[in-house]
């Protein structure tokens, strides 16, 4: 078993989803006329802009709300959700930057020891469900986190939880069971 | 057996033709007119004789028996029995289609009832719900059926069906086993009629699936493509020849997957053995999985490129200290250096340097590098920009201000084209990876493209640029925002005409749709006939007004729709009728009600125990029905509930008066103090009011019997009601 020190896994974050509004209407049409990189989706009703720093792409609505994805990190996704208030604001709306909240944090970790999926499936019963018809990964969810982590039998797994802490709690948490049903590499 | 009254003898004669029952030793009848179970027949018109009776299946409605025009009658039972006697139907009819004997079938139907009754047919095609129940029997048994093979039979896609089958088998807590792909060997082989010998060909797939096993390819990958791989070797070693196109028909895999499966088996070392060998020796070695040394192989290449890039760079160096050396010799040789060049040239070595450092400190190497490509790419991007408005400007627009304009732009224009060729050729010599170094490699950088470099510089310099309020009041909070870098992200306002114009033009077809619709409202409004917009029915209706408890059911009720069936004629009397201990409490709660509603709160009153039972018996229906309504019914539960818990809490003139019988007193105590009352309403819901109410009710229990008799039923028949709700 490994012992209870702290692993040197490396956890790469690598989408961060976050929310926030900017308690105003905003009118897509002139966004999408006066703004560089945008991409107005009539029939959706919003708006895609894409920032460079820090990569983000942002969907706006005409309500005020806005989803920002692909960022790296926590504060990487609030510094492009800044930066895009600002865009918004010398746009002419009366932007109020508000309710900023991280949604979805999805994080990929390589383990260094593969994996028996139906045996640990098997030992897992109810809370780890795996489907090789459907899908080749396990997939695992921890409720109390709200995580959930798909593992896959070469040791990679992904983690995906509402904020980076959840996702290092998520990970630490599997990485026993997961040993068990490892396999040493050679 | 029984035993006379009279007498007490055992010995009792019972005549099935006369249907009674005498003792034999004081004559003494006991029974008269038993009920005679056996089948009576009757003349028909014909001549011929029918049987008297109807057929009453085995597992049909387990109470109320269907009668014959029953089904418009009886209370809501009839919808249940029909969904489980659809469900058994359907079952029944996929179940022959797979060829599963009857004890599958019946588990099936079990799994069904239990779906039912947790209510997870909600939301679902019937059709999803049976095919999800077949396969889990089928997982659970062990049958060679595939989840592929169920949604061949309905032609719906296989992952959705796969997402109905996970959830169920995750609410019904089946633990499905794993599929074995030697589950499906048997099957395969039967279909590729192997004729005499399918049983060793099976045998020789199963060894070469337990290999594969040990080798790591079975993970993650479906059963059926393995069967495929491994039929197909067997087949061959056996001396069938069976293409790969017949094993696929059979398999339902594709082509690729089959021929991916065979060249990873052929890497794994047990493909070196001959066929003799194989069937004796098992190697003990095992492999890694196929997907794991693609992933090595590709580490490997990466670090190969590495290397090279390194080994690059060393080579750069040298060449770098060659060109270094040539080039100053050729300027020395030539008289004058290229006049604007010159001038970047010092620009550029002159920010460079000092650039370097700094990126080099604040931004790290990585971050440097990343910094580089950005501005290459901005300025990539720029330039196209630029280009396209400038084709675009003289196209729309066409006169002579713009072209002007054009014009000034075109001139600006090639020299940034000069400048980006340059920059482009050079960089095509490098590698892909800009470092550092090559800065200086690649000699003067033009200055416009230090544009980003600008910015870049600006933000190091000036750090904390801009500090406005903190985000505390919804501001925006702008410390670290680069000004410049967004204004870069608004257009001016030629560029905003030239895309205006682009995009209208892209989006023409859209534009005109939106005209038309808008036409037709017009229209249709002059018209008189204008439809609401029919897009979404918006879920906010008024608040229900009334006085009373029944009331506010009763309009809910009928807004909602819940059921034809409901006797609001019963409702209304229940009130009246079961209260037991008198209707005088009835009474003063009525009055009570007026005075408090007088308050002007759409408040409801005090009620007697039972029917506020059965109300919430009706009331959970509604409570399930939408969240609008939660609040509502919840509220008035609540307020009920502290209206009890009020007149029980120890309040100065009703104490000894709640806590003995609160109903009698219930009224005398509300109209004394109703407006200390309502003000402590909303503070507290207590636990200990609930139990109270709990008790009493309990308490209650008889003489409320009636009334939910009068609505034909237990508990089951509110659920069943609730069933119909939806």
């Amino acid at each position: 078993m490994e012992p209870g020190g702290d692993v040197a896994l490396d956890i790469i974050v690598s989408n961060v989803v976050a929310v926030f509004r900017v308690r105003c209407h905003l009118n897509l049409r002139t966004i999408a006329l006066e703004g560089l990189n945008v991409i107005y989706k009539p029939e959706f009703g919003k708006v895609l802009m894409k920032l460079r720093k820090p990569k983000i792409t942002a969907s706006i609505w005409s309500s005020g709300k806005i989803i920002c994805t692909g960022a790296t990190s926590e504060e990487d996704a609030k510094l492009g959700a800044r930066r895009l208030a600002r865009v918004l604001q010398k746009l002419g709306f009366k932007v109020r930057f508000s309710d900023f909240k991280v949604v979805n944090v999805l994080a990929v970790c390589s383990l260094p020891f593969q994996i028996r999926l139906i045996q640990f499936a098997k030992n897992n019963r109810p809370i780890a469900s795996y489907e090789p018809e459907l899908h080749p990964a396990v997939s695992y969810r921890i409720k109390h986190l709200r995580a959930t982590i798909q593992i896959f039998s070469t040791g990679s797994i992904t983690v995906t939880g509402p904020s980076v802490q959840n996702v290092a709690t998520a990970v630490e948490q599997i990485y026993p069971l997961l040993f068990e049903c490892g396999r040493a590499l050679r | 057996m029984r035993v006379c009254k009279t007498c007490g003898c055992s010995d009792i004669d019972v005549d099935q033709a006369r249907g009674s029952a005498v003792c034999m030793s004081c004559g003494s009848v006991l029974e008269d007119n038993i009920i005679v179970s056996e089948v009576q027949f009757v003349e028909n018109s014909g001549g011929g004789s029918s049987a008297v009776g109807q057929f009453v299946s085995a597992d049909g409605p387990a109470k109320a028996p269907v009668l014959g025009s029953g089904f418009h009658t009886s209370l809501g039972k009839e919808s249940r029995a029909q969904t489980l006697s659809n469900g058994k139907r359907q079952i029944h009819n996929l179940g022959s289609q797979l060829q599963l004997n009857q004890h599958c079938l019946d588990t099936a139907f079990n799994f069904f009832k239990m779906v039912v009754s947790k209510h997870l047919t909600r939301g679902r095609k019937m059709t999803h719900v049976i095919a999800a129940c077949l396969y889990l029997v089928c997982r659970t048994e062990g049958t060679p059926h595939m989840l592929l093979d169920l949604s061949d039979l309905l032609q719906v896609n296989v992952y959705i069906l796969g997402k109905t089958f996970l959830l169920l088998a995750r609410e019904l807590c089946i633990n499905a086993p794993a599929v074995d792909p030697c589950l499906y060997i048997p099957r395969f082989a039967h279909m590729l009629e192997f004729g005499e010998k399918t049983h060793e060909v099976s045998m020789t797939a199963l060894r070469l699936l337990q290999r594969m096993k040990r080798d790591w390819m079975h993970t993650g990958r479906r059963p059926s493509g393995l069967c495929g791989a491994a039929l197909l070797v067997a087949a061959r070693m056996h001396e069938f020849r069976r293409t790969v196109k017949e094993v696929i028909s059979v398999v339902k895999v594709c082509e690729a997957t089959l021929r991916k499966r065979l060249t990873e088996f052929e890497d794994t070392p047990t493909s070196q053995l001959t066929i003799d060998e194989f069937m004796r020796v098992d190697l003990e070695q095992e492999c890694d999985p196929p997907s794991f040394i693609a992933g090595q192989r590709k580490v490997r290449i990466q670090q190969l490129e590495q290397d090279l890039s390194q080994k690059l760079d060393e080579y750069q160096g040298e060449i770098t200290l060659y060109r270094d050396e040539i080039e100053t010799e050729l300027e020395n040789s030539r008289p004058k250096p290229r006049g604007m060049y010159a001038a970047y040239a010092k620009e550029a070595t002159s920010r460079t340097e000092p650039e370097s450092d700094r990126l080099s400190l604040k931004l790290g190497f990585i971050g440097g590098e990343e910094e580089e490509e950005d501005e290459e790419l901005e300025a990539a991007a720029e330039h196209l920009g630029q280009e396209i408005i400038s084709q675009v400007l003289p196209e729309l627009k066409g006169r002579p201000s713009a072209g002007k304009e054009g014009q000034e732009e075109e001139v600006e224009e090639e020299e940034e084209k000069e400048r980006r060729r340059r920059r482009w050729s050079s960089i095509e010599g490098a590698p892909k990876r800009m470092h550092l170094p090559l800065i200086s490699i690649l000699g003067p950088l033009p200055s416009a493209s230090s544009l980003g470099l600008k910015d870049t510089l600006k933000e190091c310099i000036t750090d904390n640029g801009e500090h406005d309020d903190k985000s505390e009041s919804g501001e925006l909070d702008l410390e670290g925002i680069d000004e410049d870098e967004i204004e870069k992200y608004i257009l001016n306002e030629n560029e905003v005409e030239a895309k205006t114009e682009l995009w209208m033009k892209q989006n023409e077809d859209y534009l005109q749709e939106q005209k038309e619709k808008e036409e037709r409202i017009a229209k249709e409004k002059e018209l008189g006939i204008y439809k609401e917009k029919p897009k979404k029915s918006s879920k906010k209706r008024e608040p229900i007004q009334a006085n009373t408890a029944e009331e506010a059911i009763e309009k809910m009720l009928e807004r909602k729709k819940i059921s034809s069936k409901i006797n609001y004629d019963v409702l209304r009397d229940l009130n009246s009728k079961g209260s037991g201990s008198g209707s005088s409490p009835s009474h003063a709660s009525e009055d009570a009600s007026t005075t408090t509603s007088s308050a002007g709160r759409k408040r409801l009153t005090r009620r007697k125990k039972q029917p506020s039972k059965s109300n919430l018996g009706l009331a959970k229906p509604a409570s399930l029905m939408g969240k609008r309504l939660r609040p509502l019914i919840a509220s008035s539960t609540k307020k009920k509930r502290t209206a009890s818990e009020a007149v029980t809490s120890p309040l100065p003139s009703p104490t000894a008066a709640a806590t003995t019988s609160p109903e009698a007193h219930a009224a005398a105590a509300v109209p004394s103090s109703p407006p200390p009352v309502l003000e402590s309403v909303p503070v507290e819901y207590d636990e200990p009011a609930e139990e109270e109410e709990d008790e009493e009710e309990a308490e209650v229990e008889e003489p409320c019997v009636s009334a939910i008799q009068l609505l034909g039923g237990n508990e089951y028949g509110c659920d069943a009601e609730e069933e119909e709700a939806f």
